[in-house]
């Protein structure tokens, strides 16, 4: 009898004991499941909100560059009393693109991100971003007209806009003038065609008198980067895939193809007029800055170094065999995401950072060229500006734009050109072209 | 007192948190990966067309990761004996009763419970070329010292067959102190009688240990050997931090390749597929040493 | 005399081992005191820095864009909230499958142990499309909750097996005494099963803390980070540059398991002789 009033008493103790700890048990976990990052729900009130902006670049490096940022950032903090501009700074260029899309599957991506094109195609098919039309149409003060048109262009899907240009460089031909000077060498022309630039090259290298040592001065600087040198390709009328992006077979081993990169690679391994990758290596400084290099087909940013160093330099379109100028736009814009949790502000964001004034100041030290045309327009009237503004409206937008595996492409191509340059042509060119654009192939038709 | 065995329905209620966790956490995902293995997965994307096997055969066709899978076998090949061989070296070594030998015990233990990503920032230091990195100024010194020419300037992390020689080292100095623990446990359950048997019978050292020691070691042994395999298929965070699975993919392990395919290509039906084979891997790899090491300890036994 | 010769060459082989295991730690302390701008130290002046830089641990502990203090209270929450949430699964389960009798009781213990035999990096995949559907993901639900490694049956195994020596009698009298199950399990096995449940924990610590692959998935905003996968994102910062920096948060994320650690080794090792270990 005791027995059975005490089991009683004791298991209303146990069903109280475990009710209780229970309801701490959900309560903890509730309370856990809503504690998420710094900036979330219970950070804000309504007077202080926070827009998080995403943007390349180590926080652990200061830059003269990022001390630039963050001073717009404290003048748009002051034109909007209330607002905090909390910066995520993601290293590490290469991995831009898939941390950010992770944080867009966490559901913790920044209200505003800058876009570089080159990987933007994963962004723009995908979702992850705004379009911007509505909010574009809405207002009255932003004149989608004030940025150049085809880097708009770059950035519509069908009727859809995903980015407003921000800033951007074409890719040209630098050639250092006191060395065209000192060999008696015209400077290049516009139009000029691979054989003019491969005999320049050729009276632009200068040997050294032992011939086991590497030559004094090269007439081109070359790295291998694909961004960089499927220039090639593409002034020879070839290129890496099928105008629909679908196909690298019958492309980047077509005829073309194999003719620009067997150009290249005799560029360094047959004429040297050009380093070879130990010879790049060995020197450890960018050839054409230390004015051992006469010609670098590079873009709109390498202006600041080479100003720094003292260089001469002019700049001229590509050399081309298909008679009309050819060139890649790199571009960067700055985009709304899809989840921003202030999309208003976040325009307000994105209209001052590419509005005129703010533009001319972001591009003052060289770094690249305003998307906002005004703003491109104050520096023009060099020759080597205008020559830069002048490209946009014949330069071709990256593959990395619509093509989502771009970007491994690139790396599938880097290798093989790495192996054509060290290996010396025990696979010959065709064969490498055949190998990776059936890798390349593979890699794009993934079930 | 003799107590009745009585069904107690408070059984349920005391294993069903637990029971609900694992159903919910480890094996709805098991169900859920089969599920995605089977579709094209695209974590950014709404659409999972149905694909039947399709990348299970796309993987097997898949030169990269064909190339995956064979480091990582060329990795466990040189991990587990040379693991095992060391770690009972040690455990010999540190099983004499000598004074402070508890000391070095421990120190023994602590990389295997430190920080592995810190651990990998201090060996990329290690694998330097050039002066600094501390491989090549030992090799420098032994140059110095006994005035031979070896090499001082290595790029271990370059040079596609050494990226993996160093993560193998790696591995050996991580994993010296779990393998020695348990070695030496089963080094002291051997009876002293047994080694004053075989002195008596005129047993040296040596003998001792090969004729005593090491058999009755057996089951320790392919505990160790399978333990060490299962290990390291799971190989992750120094590709991760040091190689980036190069150079030119040699150190790509399945398990990194699992992780850029899912969360870089962010496909993640084929990256369930592609773990799938590597739960078959670790089970085969399991099942087949069990099975090799018990014949040999059967046939031993008799 | 010969004794002696073998002792001390003995005591050589464990010294030179010693040496090797060390080295590494040494070198990362002396160069988290040198300038923060320092070249790699050679050898040469690794004891010799140019002023002991103690600064550089406040400066990396509140470096605002990558707050070390920050990964360290998720580390804590994080790891505090798994030993607390799988003691509790695994302490209710032990009891359950220890003393008391139910139908399937075996079948279903077996089951458990089969969860043990897949490795966590399986179920990886399925379980962060399962996580980021429930919304946890870069919160600490994500974090604490669906932990792939802690081997909820791991845990359970060994505590019922602790919980199977204790004596019955013990039971027998508490029940007399008018206590429920729940009660007996915290009045009399808990308390006597401490050893076990030490081993549990500091074995769930050593595994949460470090544990680098989920959460490195599970957190995406610098802020969520742990501190094994904040120091890596720190490294990448830092990207071969700035070297005393990356030492001191190394030596910061790897002092409190050490701590844990030399505290805790004879379970530790007590532990690892009784099961399996995570090589």
């Amino acid at each position: 009898m005791k027995n059975r009033r005490a089991a009683g008493r004791g298991s209303r103790m146990r069903r109280r004991t475990s009710t209780f700890l229970g309801r701490v048990a959900l309560g903890v976990l509730a309370a856990l499941a809503g504690v998420g990052p710094v900036g979330c729900a219970g950070d804000e009130t309504p007077d202080q909100v926070t827009l998080r902006v995403a943007n390349w670049g180590s926080p652990a490096v200061e830059s003269s560059f990022m001390a630039l940022e963050r001073q717009f950032l404290r003048e748009f903090e002051q034109l909007h009393p209330g607002v905090r501009v909390q910066v995520e700074q993601i290293p590490g260029f290469g991995q831009y693109a898939p941390k950010l899309l992770m944080m867009h599957v966490s559901g913790s991506v920044p209200d505003v991100i800058s876009l570089d094109a080159s990987s933007g195609a994963a962004f723009m098919d995908n979702g992850v971003l705004r379009d911007l039309k509505p909010y574009i149409e809405r207002d009255a003060s932003f004149r989608l007209d004030d940025y150049f048109g085809n880097l708009v262009k770059i950035f519509r899907r069908g009727d859809k806009l995903y980015s407003i240009p921000l800033d951007f460089t074409p890719m040209m031909m630098y050639y250092n003038r006191k060395l065209f000077d000192a060999a008696g060498l015209p400077y290049p022309r516009p139009g000029w065609t691979w054989e003019d630039f491969r005999r320049t090259a050729g009276a632009l290298t200068i040997r050294d008198p032992n011939p086991v040592r590497p030559p004094r001065q090269y007439g081109f600087n070359f790295i291998n980067v694909m961004p960089f040198w499927v220039l090639w390709l593409w002034t020879n009328g070839a290129d890496v895939l099928s105008p629909d992006g679908r196909k690298a077979g019958g492309h980047f081993d077509g005829p073309g193809s194999v003719e620009a990169v067997q150009f290249l690679t005799d560029l360094m391994l047959k004429d040297h007029v050009a380093p070879t990758l130990e010879e790049s290596k060995a020197a450890g400084v960018d050839l054409f800055r230390s004015g051992q290099a006469a010609m670098d087909l590079k873009g709109h940013w390498m202006m600041i170094d080479y100003r720094a160093d003292g260089i001469d330099f002019g700049v001229v379109d590509l050399p081309t065999n298909t008679g009309s100028p050819t060139t890649v736009v790199y571009l960067t814009g700055l985009s709304i995401t899809s989840r921003a949790r202030h999309p208003d502000l976040a325009w307000e964001y994105v209209k001052f950072m590419t509005g005129r004034e703010v533009q001319i100041r972001r591009v003052a030290s060289g770094l690249a060229i305003s998307g906002n045309r005004h703003a491109a327009a104050h520096y023009a009237g060099n020759p080597v500006e205008d020559a830069f503004i002048a490209a946009v409206e014949y330069a071709r937008p990256p593959w990395g734009a619509t093509v989502e595996r771009y970007p491994f492409i690139e790396g599938l191509g880097e290798e093989m050109l790495e192996d054509l340059l060290y290996s010396k042509g025990s696979l010959g060119v065709a064969a490498q072209l055949r190998r990776t654009a059936a890798l390349i192939d593979a890699a794009l038709s993934e079930p | 007192m003799i107590r009745p065995y009585r069904h107690n329905w408070r059984g349920y209620l005391f294993i069903a948190p637990a029971t609900v966790y694992l159903a919910l956490f480890a094996f709805f995902p098991m169900i859920l990966a089969g599920w995605m293995s089977l579709h094209r997965w695209h974590l950014l994307k709404d659409e999972h067309p149905f694909v039947g096997l399709a990348n299970f055969t796309a993987m097997t066709q898949d030169p990269f990761f064909r190339n995956a899978v064979k480091n990582t076998l060329a990795y466990a090949v040189f991990t587990v004996p040379l693991g095992v061989i060391t770690s009972l070296a040690v455990a010999v070594l540190v099983s004499r009763p000598l004074r402070g030998v508890g000391f070095f015990r421990t120190l023994y233990y602590i990389p295997a419970v430190s920080s592995q990503v810190a651990i990998s920032m201090v060996w990329i230091w290690i694998l330097l070329p050039g002066e600094q990195g501390l491989i090549n100024y030992c090799l420098g010194r032994l140059n110095a010292w006994l005035g031979a020419d070896l090499p001082t300037s290595t790029n271990f992390l370059g040079r596609p067959g050494w990226a993996m020689a160093a993560l193998v080292a790696m591995s050996l100095w991580i994993g010296l102190g779990p393998r020695m623990i348990i070695f030496l446990a089963g080094i002291q359950s051997i009876p002293e009688t047994l080694y004053e048997a075989a002195a008596l019978d005129g047993c040296g050292t040596w003998r001792r240990f090969w004729y005593v020691t090491l058999p009755l070691l057996g089951p320790t042994t392919l505990f160790v050997t399978v333990t060490t395999t299962i290990a390291s298929f799971q190989l992750f965070t120094p590709v991760y931090m040091i190689t980036h699975g190069g150079p030119r993919r040699t150190t790509d392990v399945v398990l990194y390749h699992i992780y850029k395919e899912a969360w870089q290509k962010f496909e993640i039906g084929m990256a369930s597929a592609q773990s799938y084979v590597l739960f078959a891997m670790v089970l085969a790899a399991a099942a087949l040493q069990l099975w090799v090491m018990r014949r040999g300890l059967t046939e031993q036994a008799e | 005399m010969i004794r002696r010769l073998t002792t001390i060459i003995h005591y050589l082989a464990l010294a030179a081992i010693a040496v090797t295991t060390v080295t590494p730690f040494v070198w990362m302390v002396f160069t988290s005191l040198h300038p923060p701008s320092a070249q790699i130290p050679t050898m040469a002046n690794l004891f010799r820095p140019a002023g002991w830089h103690f600064s550089n641990y406040s400066y990396v502990l509140t470096f605002g864009e990558l707050p070390v203090w920050r990964f360290a209270v998720n580390s804590v929450v994080t790891t505090c909230g798994v030993v607390v949430f799988q003691l509790t699964l695994c302490s209710l389960a032990a009891y359950g499958f220890a003393r008391l009798h139910f139908r399937g009781r075996d079948v279903l213990f077996f089951i458990f142990l089969l969860t043990m035999m897949v490795p966590a990096q399986v179920l990886v995949v399925p379980l962060f499309a399962f996580v980021q559907r429930l919304g946890w993901l870069d919160t600490y639900a994500g974090l604490i909750i669906p932990y792939p490694y802690l081997s909820t049956a791991f845990g359970t195994f060994l505590l019922r097996q602790f919980f199977l020596t204790v004596p019955q009698s013990l039971d027998d009298a508490a029940r007399l005494d008018g206590c429920g199950e729940l009660r007996i399990l915290w009045h009399v096995i808990l308390p006597s099963a401490r050893p076990a449940l030490v081993t549990v924990a500091a074995f769930a610590f050593i595994w949460t803390w470090g544990d680098f692959y989920w959460p490195l998935l599970a957190t995406s905003s610098t802020s969520m980070r742990t501190l094994e996968v904040g120091l890596s994102v720190f490294s990448d910062a830092y990207s071969g540059t700035r070297w005393p920096l990356q030492m001191a948060a190394a030596v910061i994320v790897l002092t409190p398991v050490l701590i844990v650690f030399l505290a805790m080794q004879r379970f530790f090792v007590r532990g690892a002789t009784m099961s399996g270990i995570k090589g």
